[in-house]
């Protein structure tokens, strides 16, 4: 099924919603000079399909895992998707991508410190059939970070 | 950093405005058992205090972006705060961190088409003054992305 292609009221909804998602129809209608009908549908047509997810985003340096770790690792060719999804199913990480070139899969995870990192990599990961070598990068400081933008994979099941 | 804390009523709110960002404070209050002002106040608290905020989350497809890159940079002869900063100001980069690591900063790209791919490399990223090297990578498929955390 093609996907609904999105226009620029869409667009110009969207930037308003990145901003702050508790913004009322009402309010989102007003400064785009449409109706709040309008906004209510396109809001949820935005959400069905998948190109936005309206949630709270909490302040990592709060929590009390606050520390980014990127692991890239290096899996038998044959086990890459399946490797993968496994590692999904962990808690601690919050991305898996896999990719062309550098390494075969990219996880991206919070932790609380870098024990826990540790215990995770060689217990868990490592312990995984099909993965061969594992890089971490502990991630010091952060200069840019787009929270905006992201992958939405629906439907998310739990 | 500030002293905020999250106090277990705010953890509570936050787990289901995270499932439902538009909820409104009543359906949160009802769900808890506490009154509408009081989710309000802790929502403007947590809000105020930069601890938390709700936003709208878009999908890349939504700016038609297809093609993301984790980008490993190098640098050289330049401290690596100053030179993420230049290579924050690229609008393709949706990401910069600086790591302690194989590389120096890991940067995430999100492009329309392959096409910009040459450029933004050859021309852009690595004309920034202290690149030493990048090690590109391209993403295949996103198995997992959840990112509901930022410094916000």
């Amino acid at each position: 099924m093609a996907k609904y292609q999105i226009d620029e009221l869409d667009r110009k909804i969207m930037e308003l919603l990145s901003e702050d998602a508790r913004l009322s129809n009402r309010n989102i209608a007003q400064s785009l000079s449409v109706t709040e009908g309008t906004v209510r549908s396109r809001v949820k047509r935005l959400e069905n399909e998948s190109y936005i997810r309206i949630t709270a985003v909490t302040n990592m340096g709060l929590l009390d895992k606050p520390q980014l770790v990127y692991i890239g690792i290096h899996a038998e060719q044959s086990m890459i998707k399946q490797v993968a999804a496994e590692i999904a199913e962990f808690d601690e990480v919050n991305a898996v991508i896999i990719l062309l070139g550098r390494f075969d899969i990219l996880a991206i995870g919070l932790f609380s410190d870098l024990q826990e990192l540790q215990s995770v990599v060689s217990d868990k990961l490592l312990a995984l059939a099909g993965v061969r070598h594992i890089e971490t990068t502990v991630v010091v400081s952060i200069a840019k970070y787009n929270n905006r933008l992201a992958k939405i994979i629906a439907p998310q099941i739990r | 950093m500030t002293e905020f804390q999250f106090s277990d009523l705010d953890r509570k709110i936050i787990d289901i405005l995270k499932k439902d960002g538009r909820a409104s404070n009543q359906n949160i209050a009802n769900k808890l058992g506490v009154t509408t002002s009081v989710v309000a106040t802790r929502i403007r608290r947590m809000s105020n205090a930069k601890a938390m905020k709700i936003i709208a989350v878009a999908d890349f497809s939504a700016f038609n972006y297809n093609v993301l890159l984790p980008i490993g940079v190098d640098v050289k002869g330049r401290r690596a705060s100053d030179v993420a900063e230049d290579l924050a100001k690229v609008e393709q980069v949706s990401s910069v961190q600086i790591c302690a690591g194989k590389h120096d900063i890991e940067l995430l790209v999100a492009l329309e088409n392959m096409d910009e791919l040459h450029d933004l490399l050859l021309n852009n990223l690595s004309q920034v003054k202290g690149v030493r090297s990048l090690d590109p990578a391209i993403a295949v498929e996103i198995v997992k992305f959840n990112f509901d955390v930022a410094p916000v």
